[in-house]
């Protein structure tokens, strides 16, 4: 069988939905299988998982580290959507200079962009899954 | 390929919907065809005369007459769920079409997304 691309976008939050967790399952899954994924891109809440400030207490799993962590062992490019971070104050070092914020947090290897990447992928990967919260 | 963005959360009381209408604003700005459908509460997107400013909140209403303009080839509600919420043609903004079957509606279309 012909392996598939994927777009995985999440829009739920970690800890006020299970959609981060969901979303790793599945990516994991994806490439045992043998598919591949093109991208993976934060919206809305989802955008919390990027935090590098997360601090579960101990005995929980860190998602935003076990997301980072699965991106960079597989070289899988993950963008946050600028609107969405800013609002939520999820933030990288350019914004934090152009809005002359105190701090900056967003977790390596995310970057921020816009939706144009998500458009991107809509278009040129063969499937876009949605892990959505609870809304 | 066209995509469905589907709205089926309410106009104010969380960004999900808001949010939506940035995904069509996007793929109509790359030039690819999209169109929304409102359902369940999304539907009272589509009610006139919103008047959110005692909730700090602009008016959504604003938004979504920028859509013809910036190119989302249609907007549609379902038919069913503007009965429920008691949304009569006379209280519907102009430019929607209502959808009977929206099985058809998705069929339509080669991607059909939610917001969140």
């Amino acid at each position: 069988m012909t392996p598939l691309s994927y777009t995985l976008v999440i829009t739920g939050a970690p800890w006020s939905s299970q959609a981060p967790q969901s979303a790793l399952a599945f990516a994991r899954e994806l490439l045992v299988a043998g598919q591949r994924i093109d991208r993976v891109f934060l919206y809305g809440e989802g955008v919390l998982l990027a935090s590098a400030l997360a601090t579960p207490p101990s005995d929980e799993v860190n998602w935003p580290k076990q997301w980072a962590g699965f991106l960079a062992d597989n070289a899988i490019p993950a963008t946050v959507c600028i609107a969405s971070a800013l609002r939520r104050g999820i933030i990288d070092d350019t914004e934090q200079a152009r809005y002359e914020l105190p701090g900056n947090n967003l977790l390596e290897p995310f970057g921020i962009a816009g939706l144009g990447e998500w458009v991107e992928g809509n278009v040129k990967s063969d499937r876009v899954i949605y892990f959505h919260g609870s809304n | 390929m066209s995509t469905l963005i589907i709205v089926d959360q309410p106009p104010y009381g969380n960004w999900a919907g808001r949010e939506a209408l940035d995904m069509v604003f996007s793929l109509a700005a790359f030039d690819q065809p999209a169109a929304l459908l409102f359902t369940g509460a999304g539907v009272n997107w589509l009610r006139k005369q919103q008047a959110p400013d005692a909730i700090g909140q602009r008016s959504v209403e604003k938004n979504l007459s920028a859509a013809p303009m910036f190119g989302v080839e249609e907007i549609l509600a379902d038919a069913a769920s503007c009965e429920r919420f008691g949304l009569g043609p006379e209280q519907l903004v102009s430019g929607v079409t209502l959808a009977e079957n929206l099985q058809d509606v998705m069929n339509a279309h080669s991607n059909v997304a939610f917001a969140g």
